[in-house]
């Protein structure tokens, strides 16, 4: 009678591994999922990004005035440097259709008897739409738009003064007796990419490790090889699951220092922190979104389920990690949610050191709420062990 | 059976048969709850999910605090002032510019405003006096309200004091000293700069295309994986021409997503109050081509999926690439060229585009003809490429039935031997 060799545990560990390199090799799913997809996404954000701050955002201009001083208005709005007057329209509604048509984002009008009203004061006004369907292109005229009101009413007012005898100083106390002066604390260009990319960029790496964990362990069930795989991990789910994420962990940790070095590195992105903070961080946020996966596919033990649940959670994330939409003004009851996605922490994380430069101290909570993802698959894990025993694939 | 089909005949089995194989589709696809995640469960409530995430549509009361060294009565009414707007919210009075710091590093703020000691010194001197905003770039709708509402508070001060310097006499001339040239900033369409408004529209329109392309994939990969031959198409005679499959199987998609549609583009938006200007007539016209062309587009892209579940590992990650390229968040003419000639390729983005414009904007069908006619290219292109991918699986498989045929008969022919 033949009689099976005991394996060590180290053994059981070093087969599942080898076991797993071996089965990631042998899909292309997997090598798109876990480095093409993500390193297209790395390149693809960033190029589209690459102005930083949407310059040139073409803009209407009606001019029914059509003086000397009006024509100097509008030479002064296209030399400001997010806004390109490109076309002039002969009344309001015509522009109001190029918006409509999506030519231009906003367009400046001037009425009738303009200059004629400025010069013998009868105070005329200059009106200003923006079309705020498209957020950002709005609001980035807005600002060049409501400049160039406060220079037009400057500029009369400031002649007037030159004409009195006042001296440049003492007419700018007059025109604007108090001003802000802005310091945009890391990002002193307001540079989207800077602002979007650094959650952007980990929110897709996050994507692509939910899928591809729920998916790996998923599909063992589905192929009728979770007990071969368990055999191999010496009939222990914890082997075996180590096994099986540890390969996958490798891979994804170099995914995500290679945006870190891409980002921080190539692109010159602020990180005041230095990039072992970042990197350190990189690393709980893969493992934490590794667990995240690991409950997925143990809660719902059918791969088509936990796929499903794997692409809310990963889609969802974007969103609710408040980088864009701010989680303090979402519902109550969604703020405590946001607690529950690696990528709001990892988000917390990267304003606190790479952007900011606060100590890591500062961000505890983060750090140790990444941690703790790590421990929650504990609680599902005689579950997913009796779904890989006894589950069998439902369609 | 004979060989050679009449025209009219062939025409005739070829709609009995496309009926068929909607028939099958149909049951299909109501009995895989894959496929019903995605065709109803997904265009049910993501967008309700959605929605209420950008529901508050902007941020309120951004948390902020203030260094006053005036202490002046001009510092205090900047501050009081600041206080009483709806966008920002003074939490705290720090001594220093370190403790307010502190402020920001335990994000109990997100800016620190420090108005100068010599701050109403100077305004009463007649010099300019400058107040500094240090804004925290973890959010730019923070930063944004930040930098409004100081602005917005120093143009009203200024307006005042410029009338006190002036010394006029009637209250015409008070308002012409403070503004000779009077100006009006409207912001349109999305009166109230809202999040929801701005891109809730674009998500919706994405949905669509996105749950038909995971939904078609999850079909055709179950089709494979049943399939002996792990072909595309059933061995039956029924599916015996490309035409007819294509349309049949189109034909199904396009009744469930026809009731979906409305529910996405009309009912979604009229639940969370956005603004709706459309008119339901434009939208109906423009739908149909969108429709079309997104399921022409996932029934070609189906092709490559050889299981039923990679489809949703290969294709989720790509809604928030499309939703860049479409130019509703990051602004379309600040897309580099080659991005815009790859954002052709898929119909979400003309989707987006014209729905955006004729549902928030009130455009005509005539507005947005650009992309009216783009679809309608891309519903043709997409469905001959898809007519051509079914045309040649049908040939293996012919193929494949013919040879396994002549196999077991040269075997029985070889037992007789």
């Amino acid at each position: 009678m033949k009689v099976l060799r005991r394996v060590t545990k180290r053994q059981a560990l070093g087969r599942v591994m080898l076991r797993e390199c071996r089965r990631l090799l042998s899909k292309p799913l997997y090598p798109f999922a876990m480095v093409v997809a993500p390193l297209f996404c790395y390149f693809f954000f960033t190029s589209l990004m690459s102005e930083g701050l949407p310059q040139n955002l073409p803009v209407g201009v009606v001019d029914l005035d059509n003086s000397s001083t009006s024509r100097q208005m509008v030479r002064t709005l296209d030399a400001m440097q997010t806004t390109d007057l490109r076309y002039a329209y002969g009344s309001f509604t015509e522009a109001r259709k190029a918006m409509q048509q999506g030519l231009i984002y906003g367009c400046f009008v001037v009425p009738e008897g303009f200059a004629h009203d400025a010069e013998s004061f009868r105070q005329p006004t200059i009106s200003f739409y923006t079309n705020n369907s498209f957020l950002i292109a709005g609001s980035l005229l807005f600002k060049d738009m409501k400049q160039m009101g406060e220079l037009a009413s400057g500029a009369v007012s400031r002649s007037m003064l030159y004409a009195k005898g006042a001296t440049e100083k003492q007419a700018m106390a007059v025109l604007q007796p108090i001003v802000i002066n802005t310091f945009p604390i890391g990002n002193p260009w307001l540079n989207y990419s800077v602002y979007l990319n650094n959650t952007l960029l980990p929110g897709i790496l996050q994507l692509m490790i939910f899928m591809i964990t729920v998916y790996s362990i998923g599909v063992e069930i589905k192929d009728r090889t979770a007990r071969q795989w368990l055999r191999r991990g010496n009939h222990s789910i914890y082997i075996s699951l180590a096994g099986k994420l540890l390969p996958q962990t490798v891979v994804f940790f170099v995914m995500a220092a290679i945006y870190n070095v891409y980002l921080y590195g190539v692109l010159d992105f602020p990180c005041q922190s230095g990039i072992l903070p970042m990197l350190t961080a990189s690393l709980l946020f893969v493992l934490a979104s590794q667990s995240c996966g690991v409950i997925m596919i143990g809660v719902l033990p059918t791969l088509r389920l936990g796929l499903s649940f794997a692409s809310l959670w990963g889609v969802l994330s974007f969103s609710i990690s408040g980088f864009s939409f701010p989680a303090d003004a979402m519902h109550p009851m969604l703020q405590g949610l946001t607690m529950l996605f690696p990528l709001r922490h990892y988000y917390l994380i990267y304003v606190d050191q790479a952007l900011n430069g606060y100590s890591m101290v500062y961000s505890w909570v983060s750090y140790v709420c990444l941690m703790g993802f790590v421990l929650l698959p504990f609680l599902v894990v005689n579950r997913l062990k009796s779904a890989l025993i006894w589950f069998k694939y439902i369609p | 059976m004979p060989k050679e089909q009449g025209f009219k005949q062939r025409v005739r089995s070829g709609i009995a048969d496309l009926f068929l194989i909607w028939k099958d589709e149909l049951k299909l696809t109501f009995s895989d709850q894959g496929i019903l995640i995605f065709f109803f469960v997904v265009p049910l409530f993501y967008p309700l999910l959605y929605a209420f995430i950008y529901n508050n549509e902007v941020a309120r009361e951004v948390p902020a605090v203030v260094v006053d060294e005036s202490h002046s009565a001009l510092s205090r009414e900047f501050i009081r002032k600041m206080d009483a707007t709806a966008d920002v919210h003074i939490v705290s009075y720090a001594a220093d510019l370190k403790e307010a710091q502190l402020l920001l590093k335990k994000t109990k703020a997100y800016g620190i405003y420090v108005i100068p000691a010599d701050f109403s010194k100077n305004i009463h001197r007649g010099e300019q006096s400058f107040v500094t905003l240090f804004a925290d770039m973890g959010s730019l709708l923070h930063y944004k309200n930040l930098l409004i509402t100081a602005t917005n508070v120093s143009l009203e001060m200024n307006r005042a004091i410029k009338i006190s310097l002036a010394q006029n006499t009637t209250e015409r001339e008070d308002e012409i000293t403070s503004a000779p040239i009077a100006y009006e900033e409207v912001t349109m369409f999305n009166t109230q700069n809202g999040f929801a408004s701005f891109l809730l529209p674009a998500v919706l329109i994405l949905i669509i295309q996105q749950t038909l392309l995971l939904g078609i994939g999850l079909s055709a990969g179950t089709t494979r994986e049943r399939n002996l031959y792990h072909h595309l198409v059933p061995a039956s005679i029924h599916y015996n021409g490309a035409l007819r499959i294509v349309l049949g199987k189109a034909l199904c998609y396009f009744m469930i997503y026809a009731v979906m549609s409305v529910y996405v583009t009309r009912l979604v938006p009229y639940f969370f109050d956005l603004p709706q200007l459309e008119r339901p007539g434009t939208l109906l016209f423009f739908m149909l081509p969108y429709l079309a062309a997104c399921i022409f587009f996932a029934m070609t892209l189906s092709a490559v999926i050889t299981n039923r579940e990679n489809v949703m590992v290969a294709f989720v990650f790509s809604s928030v690439p499309l939703l860049f390229l479409s130019g509703i968040s990051w602004p379309g003419s600040a897309i580099a060229p080659f991005w815009q000639y790859v954002s052709w390729l898929f119909p979400s983005t003309f989707g987006i585009n014209g729905y955006v414009r004729i549902h928030s904007m009130g455009a005509t069908l005539s507005d947005v003809r650009l992309e009216y006619g783009a679809l309608w290219i891309q519903a043709g292109v997409y469905f001959i490429i898809t007519c051509l991918i079914y045309r040649r699986q049908v040939l293996f498989c012919r193929k494949r039935r013919l040879d396994s045929y002549r196999k077991t008969k040269g075997r029985m022919s070889d037992d007789c031997r």
